[in-house]
């Protein structure tokens, strides 16, 4: 791909809600599992821990209209959107500092974006009657929606693209919103991934028997690790093409500069995969396309989520990292927030090589500021992208 | 390097019948796909028909082995997938490897899976639900499907960009095939109906209480459908390789959102106009040589009206002959405008338009050359499929006959 500048960010994360206050967060060494749930019902889950945006106040972003029929994953993006155009410079206060509405767009990947609002209305139309149903909420089960909102509510017109592919689906969408910027179909693109917790995402999780259990060993990456924690979560980056960015005078707190997205069969019969054959070529694949090799390497944000099996095959790519490189897994101090985990790791990037540690270290030395951080993604069907990020200065 | 990107064979399940040849044949007949909706009680809701896909059996279509693996929207997707294949006179595992890609479109997804396992939430308690079965929902499990089912190993996406979904999928792999990232790409979108989605649509007041009438004066709204298209997209080189036959050629892609409104589109067409227009002019052609507009033509009061308003401000007073198979099919949301690629890719093959059926009285706001109730033979080297959606969605596609665009201009550039 041809090079991404990312110049501001947006996160919504149960660490801190805006770039400092993630930066704050993540230097103070915390994690996001202490206190009560709000967006669930926990007498139903004893013991359950998650990592939720407690600090989360949509209306202290957004204004306290407008927000009644959107559901939590919409609120997330729309409060990333207006915190990271903010950020990069690009809208203020409603005012386009750069750029212009027919020139932005937003391009952004859920696993599970509509599954609260699709089991809300499910659950009128199966106990009640379909009469009953909210028009005014039947556009949130459609998983789309959300970016749909946040075009109207940032005004932003130059296109609008969900892109899914499980877990991964946030590294695609930085990549297609290379191809859209490239192509000149906008010249700025909100890009990135958000996913909300919800009961039923915890009744997935939990009839699947992954979630770690009360009182059980949760250290991803780590060996004994008893399962995963869930998160949640959202973040947009504001990308733009290099000399774009360059040229208003924007600071690029971390470029993207590889990609690659394959896929590898799981077994026959078998509707999932841990085998680890997708994710090396993968990976393989995005430091090609960035000119880079295995040994250019020196920080990798593991996706490691405390499932012992996804772990394994995560520790086979750190395997082939140069020894020196640092390797740190974030969901032991977010969970595992499904999308909002793949993007988040573009500011995780951008604020390492700024010298804050985005999580506990699995191996090498993470205070050590990196040149080049590969973020690979294996999802649960042989899928897998991978994106090289490098420091602002190689673009 | 060429950019140009051909459709060499295609596979379609849908309401009118499975296969293109079945498909098309209908859709020149002017044959309703409209019935009483099955499988579930529909009128619940105050209404009762859909253009629903009966003679689908996935066991036709899918190995022992996927059976049990797939529900019904990835099924659909599958089958035409296989068809799409022998269509292009392509061996089963003739695409396997690493420069084969899979981008499909849909709302939805596998919905209905997760519906059964909700239903069994509710009246059983959540440790009835099956785990294992909730692994297969999620949106990008479609291409997931068909990547197996034809080994590909090269990007398996999903655009989930509910009724312009197609156009997304489309645009996005004819990206992956200019960019050199892949020789060939199936790209198209699946939809089934399901009881949610269209107790949504009755809510919203856009479902007909009996048949789809767009661009009428009288029109009532929707029939909700299903289907499924997929396309078998490869380079000018990878077709010129093996000795392909191109079908068409696909010309240009326009995308934009209204920023408007989550279901209703901007009054003037804004998005719309901006999509048309950047489709043309990235096909390196102006709107005088379009001679078909294949419509989004949902036959609710809003689209249909907004449309045409988008339709006049790219060609003026000039008429260029406009349908909306959805008459026939149905809207089948995310999977309408691949399987109306579909009908635009046999429009510029046969030169022949196909109708917009139940077309009675015309309405004032959307003057325009409909191809009324039956098919029309004319010039259609060049024909324009055009898609609105959910959230704003705009997405444009250039159909041609090959040979009747000139080299599609390079990545880059100004907007028109």
């Amino acid at each position: 791909m041809r090079p991404v500048a990312l110049t501001g960010f947006g996160p919504v994360t149960p660490l801190g809600v805006g770039w400092e206050a993630l930066l704050e967060g993540l230097a103070a060494g915390g994690d996001g599992f202490e206190g009560p749930l709000k967006t669930l019902d926990a007498t139903a889950f004893p013991g359950l821990r998650a990592a939720e945006c407690r600090a989360f106040d949509p209306g202290a972003i957004l204004g306290a209209t407008g927000l009644r029929n959107n559901d939590r994953v919409t609120k997330l993006l729309l409060a990333s959107a207006r915190l990271g155009l903010a950020h990069a410079g690009v809208k203020r206060d409603g005012q386009w500092l750069a750029h212009g509405p027919e020139k932005a767009g937003v391009v952004a990947s859920t696993v599970y974006g509509s599954l609260e609002s699709i089991t809300e209305l499910d659950r009128v139309a199966r106990l009640e009657d379909p009469r009953y149903l909210n028009p005014g909420r039947f556009p949130n089960t459609v998983i789309n929606s959300a970016l749909g909102f946040v075009s109207i509510w940032e005004d932003l017109r130059a296109l609008n693209a969900t892109v899914t592919n499980g877990l991964c689906g946030p590294l695609d969408a930085v990549f297609t919103a290379g191809l859209y910027l490239h192509a000149r179909r906008a010249d700025v693109v909100l890009v990135g991934g958000a996913d909300a917790l919800s009961e039923t995402l915890a009744v997935g999780f939990d009839a699947n028997g992954v979630l770690c259990p009360p009182g059980g060993r949760y250290a991803p990456g780590e060996p004994g690790s008893e399962g995963v924690r869930l998160g949640e979560g959202s973040l947009l980056a504001v990308a733009e093409r290099p000399e774009s960015a360059r040229a208003r005078g924007a600071t690029v707190l971390a470029a993207v500069t590889g990609y690659a997205s394959v896929f590898e069969p799981p077994e026959a019969g078998a509707l999932t995969s841990t085998r680890p054959e997708a994710l090396l070529r993968a990976a393989d694949a995005a430091l090609a396309d960035a000119g880079l090799r295995m040994d250019a390497v020196d920080a990798m944000l593991s996706q490691a989520n405390g499932h012992p099996a996804l772990d394994a095959l995560d520790r086979c790519l750190w395997d082939r990292l140069p020894p020196e490189a640092a390797v740190v897994a974030p969901k032991a101090r977010f969970g595992e927030a499904l999308a909002a985990s793949g993007a988040l790791t573009l500011a995780l990037a951008a604020g390492w090589f700024r010298g804050v540690a985005p999580g506990p270290s699995l191996r090498g030395d993470p205070t050590k500021t990196p040149r080049t951080v590969l973020v690979a993604i294996a999802g649960l069907h042989g899928n897998a992208s991978a994106l090289v990020l490098q420091r602002e200065n190689t673009v | 390097m060429s950019r140009r990107v051909f459709v060499t064979g295609m596979g379609v399940v849908s309401s009118v019948g499975i296969g293109r040849r079945a498909f098309w044949e209908s859709l020149v007949a002017g044959r309703s796909g409209a019935s009483l909706v099955e499988g579930f009680d529909a009128a619940r809701s105050g209404r009762d028909r859909a253009a629903q896909v009966h003679g689908f059996r996935a066991s036709e279509h899918l190995t022992r082995e996927e059976l049990p693996r797939l529900g019904r929207c990835a099924a659909m997707a599958v089958a035409s997938a296989r068809m799409a294949l022998e269509d292009a006179g392509l061996a089963p595992g003739a695409l396997a490897g690493p420069r084969t890609s899979v981008v499909l479109g849909t709302t939805m997804g596998e919905a209905d899976l997760m519906a059964r396992e909700e239903a069994r939430w509710i009246h059983q308690g959540r440790h009835a639900i099956e785990g294992a079965r909730l692994a297969g929902y999620g949106t990008s499990l479609l291409s997931v499907h068909v990547a197996r089912a034809v080994g590909s190993r090269g990007a398996v996406l999903a655009l989930p960009a509910a009724c312009a979904a197609g156009n997304y999928a489309l645009g996005f792999a004819s990206d992956l095939l200019r960019e050199g990232l892949a020789d060939v790409v199936l790209a198209g979108a699946s939809e089934l109906l399901q009881d949610l989605q269209y107790y949504g649509f009755v809510r919203l007041g856009a479902v007909a209480p009996e048949r789809i009438q767009p661009f009428d004066l009288n029109r009532q709204g929707l029939l909700v459908g299903e289907g499924a298209a997929v396309l078998v997209l490869e380079s000018e080189a990878h077709a010129a390789r093996r000795g392909a036959t191109p079908l068409a050629e696909l010309g240009g892609y326009g995308v934009a959102c209204d920023a408007f409104h989550i279901t209703r589109p901007h009054p003037e067409g804004q998005g719309n106009v901006h999509a048309l227009r950047e489709a043309l002019w990235r096909s390196g052609i102006g709107p005088e040589a379009v001679d078909f507009v294949n419509a989004h033509g949902t036959a609710t009061r809003a689209n249909d009206a907004v449309e045409a308003r988008s339709l006049k401000a790219v060609f003026g007073e000039r008429r260029v002959p406009v349908s909306s198979v959805k008459s026939m099919i149905g809207h089948c949301m995310g999977a309408a405008s691949a399987l109306e690629a579909v009908s635009c890719v046999e429009t510029v093959r046969t030169g022949i338009l196909p109708p917009t059926i139940h077309y009675e009285t015309p309405d004032p706001e959307c003057d325009l050359d409909i191809v009324a109730n039956a098919a029309r033979h004319a010039r259609a080297d060049v024909v324009v499929n055009n898609a609105l959606a959910f959230g704003g969605y705009d997405a444009v596609l250039v159909v041609a006959r090959p040979g009747c665009l000139p080299e599609p201009p390079g990545p880059e550039g100004a907007r028109p």
